[in-house]
């Protein structure tokens, strides 16, 4: 048999052959398949197998006021979040969570959360938590790997409540505003301003978040191999940290101001009537903007938006209400101007006016006899005006309306701002009210009537008036100033309101913002809640009938460097506490005099937060200096050029 | 002796013996690559002790005419059974199973060369036969030959090495009296009550992970965090190569602890992932090359022994290449059998090499009276 091969046997190995080589040929061809066509797409899976892409959060820019003190900053805080990506029953984890860590949470919450995150696997549970819980959930990741900590940065603002309106507060980006934003990071943690500066800066505060490529083992560890030089892996983004925005707010003057409403309700906006730069912006009451910045619960937030007295509510701008006699030197000025009033125009008031079958009621029962304009201002006879606006008409006011932004916003660089109305016969005729009357000029000449403004629209007017006719858009971020509009009015006018509204605050219904030394020009007013028969005292009614009590003007007379208005809810006539406020704001401002307990309410800031590098180290630090009374208060500076404010300073 | 040796020479199968070297020598560096950096990067450093020790296993199989090896086959076959038999009180558990014995530090598995045993004593049971061609009655005794240790094997219970058996049973049948047309039936047929029984096992005796496994290969992306992550990190360890692979040593799937058990039964991926479709292509080609080498050679073998142990060898190795580098591309369920002379593993290195020494041996020997 040796040698001599049956020919079975070579059939056979012949047939062993050709399995060999088709057993050849279908793993080559099942190699090429899987490493030359899906070999890109393999590689890929490989790619993402080992590289992890790691946020480097951008910090929030920081929110400073006029003279530097940190109205804003970035607080390390750490924060509870569900990654449901990591596999395990929500159920299981949300038992282990309420008996490990006493937080109960429902289910339905959680999908809520997760909705509202613009990372549709992550959720954020709870946010500046416990040091307690990050142990916890490290020991007990067994049961809790659904759950991790994350280190943020969180908003905060070292002086609580105050200002709050301005500033605004943050809130977690929604995947509607990611989408709105182009934010695609991946990354629950993006704040966006949901209101105030924060909401109308957000563009600058906002940062851009960086990425890092790092190089993961199959246990997800970070692994740093020398030997094995990766592509993809080392790249590093570097993060764009949001702007500092300086704002024109002096939170000194906030804090005055605010103490000085007590606990009353109401707005206050202090502005430099050359540049439009606010110095305070008060609006009660107030929030803590710090509670949105974790996350805020919901009951606190129904709690908030459901107040009766509205917190939220940014008053300045969003509170609309009839100006009453602050109106009149507005009237008065366009009847100067277009010549219809001279000084020297008198009328009679007996107390009230009959004019086309009705009667008008002056406040003064007995009446204020004869009245020139001086004195018809001073004691804001009503009367008197009912005459004036009869004679100038609404067609006068209407031209010279737009000159003082009356009817349009101002612009300010705050959201959700809205307008009074200034009614005019095509806003009556479209609004189906009928034609304009003559008799509707005279509600509207003692600021009543259709008319409505925003605390913010009446120091416009105010502002107007100091400036001699230019009207400058108010803005709380630092920035060259804004030219709304210009008109020119003429010397002797300006001069006989001025002189007409130094009487009211030396003699007349201001008098409790006289000030010695400092000639202040203001306009009190009184706006009704409810309608008020003439003469009635209003501050005998329920608090919450009560007239609105209304103070505004602008100082020093000469050369004014503050424009103001003070509206105190329910605070009856505005001559009073709405005066008083003014003058603790003036008094500041003009001598840099400070109340009585400076530090009370500024130490708002929650305590024992190790304090940030970037920030200075204490709040309260900055602000006592600046308490010192040698150091004269650097506000008074008009910013508008050379020759508007040649008289300097005061 | 020194006539033989010479003759051995003169005629020698140095083909063969460049295959397996290179062979031995990629496999030896894979293991390094897969164990680079790692708690095994000794394991590196102890494979090439048993490539050495392995090169002197082949070298003794080769140089010693395989008629020595098969006179004193009884004798080799009736130590394996005897160790197999005291497996259950001497064995070391490794694995699950107790297929391990230890001689003072030395641990090795004697099922593997149990298996070169039975092939040789295969073989001197063919030469008994004189050139009488096998009928059923012989096919029965050669099968039970080589079902002893098998069995002994599978009671271990190592059942991936038992099925290693199979393939010398499967020579036995294929060069009995029935003809090629016939074994191909009998083939088609076997198969077909092969996928009956797993049928009907799936629904008795077949335990969920077994189950997992043919779902995993059949569907491997359905549970990627399950039985099905080694496949599909197996998977994407081998299509990320590409065409020319990632490098020696920068085998990310490899390095970064994706692909599982590297070095063993997945070395392949390293491979694949390291050197690219070429070097894979490569490797197959080595296979390619050893066995059309050793059908060669069965054709060319002066007797019905030394064809019986070539394509002993032949069976085995195949088995093992096709099953392994099936497993790892996707083409057969996962099974824990290793890769011929790259999976770490001193026995069987030695006993595959020893498989290929013989294969040589008797092509050296086509010519010696």
């Amino acid at each position: 048999m040796n040698g001599a091969q049956e020919p079975s046997l070579q059939n056979k190995i012949q047939f062993l052959q050709a399995i060999l080589w088709v057993l050849f040929v279908v793993f080559a061809l099942r190699l090429f398949y899987l490493q030359v066509i899906q070999g890109p797409y393999y590689r890929l899976l490989s790619e993402n197998n080992y590289t992890r892409p790691t946020v480097l959060r951008a910090p929030r820019g920081m929110l400073l006021d006029r003279n530097g003190a940190v109205l804003c900053r970035n607080q390390v805080s750490f924060s509870l979040v569900l990654d449901t990506a990591k596999g395990g029953s929500l159920d299981q984890t949300l038992l282990s969570m309420q008996r490990i860590l006493g937080l109960v949470m429902t289910k339905e919450e959680v999908q809520a959360a997760l909705r509202r995150s613009p990372v549709p696997s992550l959720a954020v549970l709870a946010r500046d938590i416990p040091t307690a819980w990050m142990q916890k959930v490290e020991a007990n990741q067994d049961e809790l790997k659904m759950l991790r900590i994350e280190m943020e940065l969180r908003r905060e603002y070292p002086f609580g409540p105050v200002a709050s309106h301005a500033l605004g507060y943050v809130g977690l980006l929604s995947p509607e505003e990611a989408q709105k934003l182009r934010v695609s990071d991946n990354d629950p943690f993006i704040e966006v301003g949901k209101s105030g500066v924060e909401r109308t800066a957000n563009a600058l505060l906002m940062g851009k978040n960086g990425l890092r490529m790092a190089q993961v083992n199959s246990l997800g560890r970070e692994v740093e191999d020398p030997t094995l030089k990766l592509p993809g892996v080392g790249i590093r983004r570097e993060p764009i940290p949001g702007q500092t925005v300086h704002l024109t707010l002096d939170i000194q003057l906030q804090n005055i101001l605010e103490q000085a409403f007590g606990e009353e309700h109401g707005s206050a906006v202090f502005m430099n009537p050359y540049t439009g730069d606010i110095l305070a912006w008060v609006s009660l009451p107030n929030f803590d903007p710090n509670l949105f910045s974790g996350a805020i619960p919901a009951s606190k937030w129904r709690e908030l938006s459901e107040d009766p007295s509205h917190p939220l509510l940014d008053r300045p701008i969003q509170g609309v209400y009839p100006p009453g006699s602050t109106f009149k030197p507005f009237v008065a000025l366009v009847g100067l101007e277009d010549g219809v009033l001279t000084p020297g125009t008198t009328f009679f008031c007996p107390g009230y006016w009959e004019f086309g079958g009705r009667v008008f009621h002056c406040w003064a029962k007995d009446g204020h006899g004869t009245v020139d304009l001086l004195k018809g201002l001073e004691d804001s006879c009503n009367v008197y005006f009912y005459h004036a606006g009869d004679r100038i008409g609404i067609q006068r006011m209407d031209k010279w309306a737009k000159f003082f932004g009356l009817g349009t916003k101002t612009g300010v660089d705050l959201p959700s701002e809205i307008s009074g109305i200034f009614p005019s016969p095509a806003w009556k005729a479209k609004r189906h009210l009928g034609p304009w009357y003559p008799g509707d000029n005279l509600p509207v000449a003692i600021g009543q009537g259709y008319l409505t403004v925003t605390p913010l629209q009446l120091l416009s007017i105010y502002a107007t008036l100091a400036t001699g006719g230019e009207r400058f858009q108010p803005k709380l971020l630092e920035g060259p100033p804004k030219l709304e509009s210009s008109v020119a009015i003429s010397p002797q006018t300006e001069a006989v309101l001025k002189q007409a509204l130094e009487l009211v605050v030396e003699s007349g219904t201001g008098t409790a913002c006289r000030i010695p030394g400092v000639a202040v020009c203001a306009k009190t007013g009184t706006a009704q809640v409810v309608a008020a028969s003439a003469g009635r005292n209003s501050m005998s009614l329920p608090k919450d009938q009560r007239d609105h009590a209304w103070f505004a003007g602008f100082a020093p007379a000469g050369n004014p460097s503050v424009a103001f208005v003070v509206m105190v809810e329910h605070g009856g006539h505005g001559g009073d506490l709405a005066a008083k406020i003014a003058k603790a704001g003036l008094e500041y401002i003009l001598l840099g005099k400070k109340p009585a307990q400076p530090d009370e309410g500024t130490k708002a800031a929650p305590e024992g937060q190790a304090p940030n590098q970037e920030t200075p180290p204490n709040p309260d630090a900055p602000l006592k200096a600046r308490l010192n009374p040698q150091e004269p208060p650097r506000l008074i500076t008009a910013r508008y050029g050379g020759g508007a404010n040649p008289r300097g300073q005061p | 002796m020194k006539k033989t040796l010479r003759e051995t020479l003169s005629y020698g199968d140095f083909v063969t013996a460049a295959l397996y070297l290179a062979l031995l020598i990629f496999g030896a560096l894979m293991v390094r690559s897969a164990t680079f950096g790692t708690r095994f990067a000794y394991l590196g450093n102890r494979q090439m002790f048993w490539a050495v020790l392995a090169f002197g296993a082949f070298s003794l199989a080769f140089l010693i005419p395989y008629e020595i090896w098969v006179e004193y086959s009884y004798l080799l076959y009736g130590l394996c059974v005897a160790v197999l038999l005291s497996m259950p009180v001497l064995g070391h558990y490794v694995g699950g199973h107790k297929s391990w014995l230890y001689i003072g530090p030395i641990g090795f598995e004697p099922s593997e060369f149990a298996k070169v045993a039975a092939a040789l004593a295969g073989a001197a049971f063919i030469k008994e036969l004189v050139g009488r061609a096998m009928g059923w009655r012989e096919i029965g005794i050669l099968s039970a030959i080589i079902g002893l240790p098998m069995l002994l094997t599978l009671l271990q219970p190592d059942f991936g090495t038992a099925t290693t058996f199979i393939p010398l049973v499967a020579v036995a049948l294929y060069l009995s009296f029935l003809p090629l047309t016939q074994i191909v039936k009998w083939c088609a047929l076997g198969i077909l009550t092969l996928m009956l029984l797993l049928a009907l096992g799936w629904f008795t005796f077949l335990k969920p992970y077994q189950k997992d496994r043919i779902i995993t290969f059949i569907h491997p992306t359905a549970n990627t965090r399950g039985a099905g992550y080694q496949v599909n990190q197996a998977r994407i360890a081998v299509g990320s190569g590409e065409l020319l692979g990632k490098g020696l040593y920068s085998g990310t799937q490899n390095r970064l602890n994706f692909l599982p058990a590297p070095h063993t039964d997945f070395i392949f991926g390293v491979v694949a992932e390291e050197t690219g479709f070429l070097g894979s292509l490569a490797l197959l080609g080595l296979y390619l090359s050893l066995l059309l080498r050793f059908l060669s050679t069965a054709s060319a073998a002066r007797d019905s022994e030394g064809r019986f142990i070539v394509l002993c060898a032949f069976a085995v190795i195949l088995y093992h290449v096709l099953i392994n580098i099936g497993m790892v591309i996707g083409l057969v369920p996962t099974a824990g059998i290793p890769l011929p002379f790259l999976s770490y593993g001193g026995s069987f290195l030695v006993s595959m090499s020893l498989f290929v020494g013989l294969a040589a041996n008797v092509r050296s020997r086509r010519y010696a009276q």
